[in-house]
C-alpha cells in the first residue's frame, strides 16, 4: 500500500496573539505583534521586561468547578487548543476512531510553573508541605493525558520533549503515524507555559533574551522575545477528509529530523540543511516547488546566520525567490509550543496566499541576506512551504506542507 | 449555621469547588456534588492549612459526606494539645 497523503482538517489556537484560530490569522496576516511589557511576573529587575504573554484567557472557562485546580497553565492550553480542533474538525468520533486517534504533544518544561509554586512554599513561605497536585501539573506528558481523558480519545498518546523542537517533532510523529497507517486520526501540537520568576531568570542567565523586542534577522537584532500559548491540529488521511467532505486547511507531506551532535546552545549550518533536505526528500519535493520557510527565526545574533546560510545552501539560486520570515516576531519565541504556532502560520499561508511578515525588522544584516517579507504582509499564492525548529542541544525538526 | 468548624469546612469546599457555599448542607455527599479523588487532596489540603491540623490518610479514606469532615475534624482539634498546633501541622507563611 502506497504510502498515506495526511490532511489537516482542524486547528485550534491559544497564543498571544488570539484565543481564536481568528484572531491568530488575522495578527499574522496583518503583522501585528503581540509582544509587550510582562504583566504576570514583576520583571523590573530583570535585564528583559518585554514578552509574548497570553492575555485573557479564563481558565474556569474552560475547566469549570475549580477543575481548572488540576491542570497547570500548560496543560490548560493544551486541552482548550484540542477542544478547538476538534470542534473545527467537525469529525465524527466513533468508537473505533476514538480508540485509532494518537495524540502527540510537545513541550520543553511541562508544568514548572506548577513546581516552582511549590518550592516557593517549601523554601520562601517556609509552609511545611507542597500542593498534593503538584506531581501530576508538572509532569510532561500531562497535557497529552488531560487531552486523552478530555476528548475521550484512547490511541497511543505521549509526549515529545525537544527544547524549541519539541511541537514539530510531536506533529511530525503524527503525521508519520497517520500517514503509515497505524492510526486513523491524530491530535498533534505543542503547548508551554512558562511564565515564572525562576524561568525567566533562567533565561536572562542565558543571554538571549532581546530587551527591546524580537528583530529576526534584521541589523541590531538583540535576541529572542519569550512567549506562550498552545496549538493543536486534527490530522487525518487526505482520502477519509475528502469523504466526509472535510474543511481540509492544507497537508503535512513531510517530516525531516536531524541532530548537529555539536554543542548545546550553538547550532551547526549543516544540521539544520540536512533536516531541511530530510523534509522535502521525505515530501517528495524539489527545493524550486517551495514558495514559503516558515523560519526558525530566533531573533538571535547565532540563529539568524546560520539558518540563512543553511537555506541557502539547501535551496542554491531558489534560496533568493523564497520568501522566508519568522513569525516569533510576532507571537515570540514559545519554546515547545513553537512548531505548532508556527504549522498553524504555515498552513494558513498556503491556505489564504498571504505570507506573514518578519515584524520589527529595521534593516539588512550582512549576513543575513534572503527574503524576509520585512515588515509588511505579502500576497503571494505558494504551493508548498516548510517549516524549521531548531533546539537547544542541537536537534532539528523540519515539517513540509502542500497547499490543497 | 452556628457551628464554626461546619462553616469553615463548608466555605472551604465552596471555594474548592467553585460554588456557593449555601448549595452545601452539612449531609451532602461529596461524591453526588461532584467531588473525585483528586478533589479530595485538594480538599484535605486546604483543610490542613484552614484548621493548623495534619489529618491521616486513613481518616482520607473514610470520608464520604460533608458531616464526615465536620467530625473528623472535631475529633483532631480535641486531640491537638490547647494552645499549641500538633508539630506535624503546617506552619503559618508568616
Amino acid at each position: 500500500m502506497p504510502p498515506r497523503r495526511v490532511a489537516i482538517t482542524g486547528i485550534g489556537i491559544i497564543s498571544p496573539l488570539g484565543l481564536s484560530l481568528e484572531e491568530n490569522w488575522d495578527a499574522l496576516s496583518h503583522g501585528r505583534p503581540a509582544i509587550a511589557p510582562i504583566q504576570s511576573v514583576d520583571c523590573s529587575k530583570l535585564r528583559f521586561q518585554n514578552g509574548a504573554e497570553v492575555r485573557g484567557f479564563d481558565p474556569a472557562k474552560y475547566f469549570p468547578g475549580g477543575k481548572e485546580d488540576q491542570l497547570d497553565r500548560f496543560a490548560q492550553f493544551s486541552v482548550a487548543a484540542a477542544r478547538d480542533a476538534l470542534r473545527d474538525s467537525a469529525i465524527e468520533l466513533t468508537p473505533e476512531l476514538r480508540e485509532s486517534c494518537a495524540i502527540v504533544c510537545g513541550s520543553a518544561v511541562g508544568g514548572q510553573a506548577a513546581i516552582e509554586r511549590g518550592f516557593e512554599d517549601l523554601w520562601v513561605a517556609g509552609r511545611g508541605r507542597v500542593h498534593p497536585l503538584t506531581i501530576p501539573k508538572t509532569m510532561a506528558n500531562a497535557g497529552a493525558s488531560h487531552i486523552s481523558m478530555d476528548l475521550g480519545l484512547s490511541g497511543p498518546t505521549y509526549t515529545v520533549s525537544t527544547a524549541c523542537s519539541s511541537a514539530n517533532h510531536a506533529v511530525g510523529q503524527a503525521f508519520r503515524m497517520v500517514r503509515n497507517g497505524d492510526v486513523e486520526m491524530a491530535v498533534a501540537g505543542g503547548s508551554e507555559a512558562f511564565f515564572t520568576i525562576g524561568m525567566l531568570r533562567s533565561w536572562e542567565a542565558m543571554r538571549v533574551v532581546a530587551p527591546d523586542t524580537c528583530r529576526p534577522f534584521s541589523k541590531d537584532r538583540r535576541g529572542m522575545i519569550l512567549g506562550e500559548g498552545g496549538a493543536m491540529v486534527i490530522l487525518e488521511p487526505f482520502e477519509a477528509a475528502r469523504a466526509r467532505g472535510a474543511k481540509i486547511y492544507g497537508e503535512i507531506c513531510g517530516f525531516g529530523m536531524t541532530s548537529d551532535a555539536h554543542h548545546l546552545t550553538q547550532p551547526t549550518m549543516e544540521g539544520p540543511a540536512r533536516a531541511m533536505r530530510a523534509a522535502l526528500r521525505d515530501a517528495g519535493l524539489a527545493p524550486e516547488e517551495i514558495g514559503y520557510i516558515n523560519a526558525h527565526g530566533t531573533g538571535t545574533p547565532g540563529n539568524d546566520p546560520v539558518e540563512s546560510r543553511a537555506i541557502r545552501a539547501v535551496f542554491g539560486a531558489h534560496a533568493d525567490k523564497l520568501g522566508v520570515s519568522s513569525t516569533k516576531s510576532l507571537h515570540g519565541h514559545a519554546l515547545g509550543a513553537a512548531g505548532a504556532l508556527e504549522a498553524v502560520a504555515t498552513v494558513m499561508t498556503l491556505r489564504h496566499g498571504i505570507l506573514p511578515p518578519t515584524a520589527n525588522y529595521l534593516g539588512r544584516d550582512p549576513e543575513c541576506d534572503l527574503d524576509y517579507i520585512p515588515n509588511e504582509p505579502r500576497a503571494a499564492k505558494v504551493g508548498a512551504a516548510i517549516s524549521n525548529s531548531f533546539a537547544f542541544g542541537g536537534l532539528n525538526a523540519v515539517l513540509a506542507f502542500r497547499a490543497v | 449555621m452556628s457551628d464554626p468548624v461546619a462553616e469553615k469546612v463548608i466555605a472551604t469546599l465552596a471555594s474548592v469547588k467553585r460554588i456557593p457555599a449555601d448549595s452545601i448542607k452539612l449531609d451532602t455527599n461529596l461524591q453526588e456534588m461532584g467531588i473525585d479523588s483528586l478533589d479530595v487532596f485538594s480538599l484535605v489540603f486546604e483543610l490542613e492549612n484552614a484548621f493548623q491540623i495534619s489529618i491521616p490518610d486513613d481518616d482520607v479514606r473514610s470520608i464520604k459526606t460533608v458531616n464526615d469532615v465536620v467530625q473528623g475534624i472535631k475529633k483532631l482539634l480535641d486531640a491537638a494539645p490547647s494552645g499549641a498546633s500538633p508539630s506535624s501541622a503546617p506552619t503559618p507563611a508568616s
